[in-house]
């Protein structure tokens, strides 16, 4: 029973948990703890977590280190949205969140406004034993608001971490909202990010999912496309080496006429690593008119690495344009040569030709900044460092 | 320069070169032709070191060098260069990452400093121009949605960027139309120092005419058949291969 150790700690500490913590994320507590009692952690049998062994990630015993501060946010404002798209009753690990959570970000976008330059949230761990920390990120965007936030998750080399985090994103009529989650980790992580997203009429919504190093990651993004004419794009990009495991799981519910969603998320698994997508597209019987593309295509280079890749595409409304695909393959030997007769060595051939690969995410990004920032950091991943002259430049 | 010596090849486990031997000097240009299928690709394949062509047989001597023992990117760097029958795409790969990438290694094995930046963009702007490759070409990905004859104008614009002192241009000459085959072949000229040698390997006589052979080589069924000079390529572009074979076959049986 892996489950008991963190019951075991809630209940020790329940009562530090809610003093130093908000009312909002205290009113959800007894609820998530009987949903986790319930259902624990979810088994390789449930469909959408086949892929990755949660309990397993969470057997060793982590430390979780808890606000010693009254908590001092007002969250009043927003505190009727609070968990009304993750549902700790539909899944264990949105209730063990939900149930440890103390802290949170908030960012409200009133109606009408245009952020002019994004939001950065970095969040990097940093611990001299084993830590596990718990995080909740809800971003709404009111009415015709314009807002662009950039996660960046990073860990000090050394040291095991476990993350669990759930970001609920308001997307209202005709607003504008991009996310950029952008993990850059090691091995010794795991992380568990269940985005669950809901995009009202005329509204938009980009996120965008990178994976560029890690040790166990398993990001689940939702999206919910409820008003006419709404518009989802998912982007996603995994590059795994060593003995990585990405995992991505994702879920566009078109429930309302006239959606449009495009979905592309490409994987380079090198070595022993494992990556696994899948990507479920729901159109309901009321989704009329629906455009929506899915592409899923990978770089498996290596006998050792694994790719599962899984594609649905599961239509109730008789008049859609819909289509989905998936590709598992290796680098183009013809290319290869092509490059070594130049006079390119067969490793910076394949780093470029790996990069190219990836690229192709890269240009869908609509914020150029980060785009040429991510071109950098994706090349640096390729490379080994004796031959990178990243840093030094 | 180039020595190959009684060359024997498989691809797939099938014998296409079957002693092929063939001297070129520096300075010297060959001209080799012969019927689709000759083995005449498979002979370019084999000297730049393309891993699905085995060597049974024989030996290659470049520069002194045992060609057989080097890998393709060194034979590269030796100054082996092959402009390819069909040149790839390789898309999201610019032509300047790409260039770059192979001058700077060439530059890396004969222990010179990478070049900078400014450098390098002035020179591939002055070797675009010998060529006349358009400058929205250089700017894509390598040979990502050019036409044919694009296609075989780049190699010869990477052929001036990498200045190999042996050239093996597999049929450059086809999907080039009359004016750009003149470019490309003057271009080459151009390019060219008294040392550098050639293979050209063609169907036809018109890019011949620009480049003025020394050497015509026959090759069919995997080895080299019948020598001459300019003389023999006007014959078979009058003749054909028929008179060739016909003589072998005499050979033959005699
Ligand atoms: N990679 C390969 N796999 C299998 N067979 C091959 C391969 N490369 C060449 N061959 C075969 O070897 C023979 C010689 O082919 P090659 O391409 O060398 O001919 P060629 O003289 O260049 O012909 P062309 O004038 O048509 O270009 C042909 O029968 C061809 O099918
Ligand atoms: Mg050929």
């Amino acid at each position: 029973m892996q489950e008991q150790q963190y019951l075991d700690f809630f209940h020790a500490q329940r009562n530090q948990l809610d003093t130093c913590s908000c009312d909002m994320l205290n009113a959800h507590r007894d609820e998530a703890l009987a949903a986790f009692q319930r259902l624990g952690f979810p088994s390789q049998k449930v469909e959408r977590y086949k892929y990755t062994d949660v309990a397993a990630a969470f057997a060793p015993n982590y430390g979780i280190s808890l606000r010693k501060e009254p908590f001092l946010g007002d969250f009043h404002a927003v505190q009727d949205l609070y968990g009304t798209l993750a549902d700790v009753n539909a899944d264990g690990l949105t209730a063990l969140n939900t149930m440890l959570v103390q802290d949170m970000v908030v960012i409200n976008v009133r109606a009408g406004e245009q952020k002019e330059h994004p939001v950065q949230i970095t969040n990097t761990m940093r611990a001299t034993a084993p830590l596990m920390q718990n995080r909740r990120l809800m971003i709404i965007a009111e009415a015709g608001a314009h807002v662009q936030v950039i996660l960046t998750d990073k860990a000090e080399a050394g040291q095991d971490f476990l993350v669990t985090q759930v970001t609920e994103v308001f997307v209202g009529q005709g607003a504008h909202v991009e996310l950029y989650d952008i993990e850059d980790s090691h091995e010794r992580c795991h992380r568990f990010h269940q985005v669950f997203s809901q995009v009202e009429a005329g509204g938009h919504l980009t996120h965008v999912t990178f994976t560029l190093a890690s040790g166990v990651t398993r990001n689940q993004t939702d999206v919910r496309l409820i008003g006419a004419g709404a518009d989802a794009q998912l982007l996603g990009c995994a590059i795994t080496n060593g003995t990585q495991h990405v995992d991505n799981n994702t879920l566009i519910d078109h429930r309302a006429p006239e959606g449009t969603s495009r979905e592309l998320y490409k994987y380079v698994v090198d070595q022993q690593s494992t990556g696994a997508f899948a990507g479920r597209v729901l159109v309901r019987e009321e989704a009329q008119q629906t455009d929506s593309i899915e592409r899923n295509a990978n770089l498996v280079c290596t006998e050792q690495a694994r790719m599962w890749t899984q594609p649905m595409l599961e239509i109730y409304a008789d008049d859609v344009k819909c289509s989905h695909g998936s590709t598992v393959g290796q680098l183009n030997n013809d290319a290869l040569f092509y490059m070594l007769q130049r006079g390119i060595s067969e490793a910076e051939a394949r780093t470029l030709l790996k990069q190219a690969f990836a690229s192709e995410v890269l240009q869908e990004i609509p914020l150029e900044s980060l785009r040429q920032r991510l071109h950098v950091l994706i090349e640096k991943r390729f490379r080994s460092c004796e031959d990178c002259k990243l840093c030094k430049s | 320069m180039l020595e190959i010596k009684n060359l024997h090849a498989t691809v797939s486990g099938k014998e296409i070169l079957k002693g092929v031997n063939l001297t070129v000097k520096p300075g010297e240009i060959h001209a080799l032709m012969g019927i689709n299928g000759a083995g005449k690709s498979t002979l370019s394949n084999v000297l730049v070191g393309h891993p699905a062509y085995t060597v049974t047989e024989g030996s290659i001597t470049f520069r002194g060098k045992d060609l057989l023992a080097m890998s393709p990117d060194e034979r590269s760097h030796e100054g082996l260069f092959l402009s390819f029958q069909q040149p790839v795409e390789i898309p999201g790969v610019s032509m300047v990452n790409f260039m770059r990438a192979a001058l700077n290694a060439k530059r890396k094995y004969w222990g010179l400093e990478p070049m900078d930046a400014g450098a390098f963009l002035k020179l591939m702007r002055e070797k675009r121009k010998i060529v006349e490759l358009d400058n929205k070409l250089t700017s894509r990905s390598v040979n990502e949605g050019f036409s044919g004859g694009e296609k075989k104008r780049n190699e010869i614009f990477q052929m001036a960027m990498l200045e190999p002192s042996m050239c093996i241009l597999d049929e450059t000459d086809s999907g080039l139309d009359v004016d750009a085959l003149r470019i490309v072949a003057e271009g080459f000229n151009k390019l060219r120092k008294p040392e550098t040698s050639a293979i050209v390997i063609t169907h036809y006589q018109r890019l011949l005419d620009y480049l003025k052979p020394d050497f015509v080589h026959v090759l069919i069924d995997g080895r080299i058949v019948k020598d001459g000079g300019p003389e023999l390529a006007a014959e078979i572009e009058r003749r054909g291969f028929d008179w060739i074979k016909d003589e072998v076959q005499g050979a033959v049986s005699l």
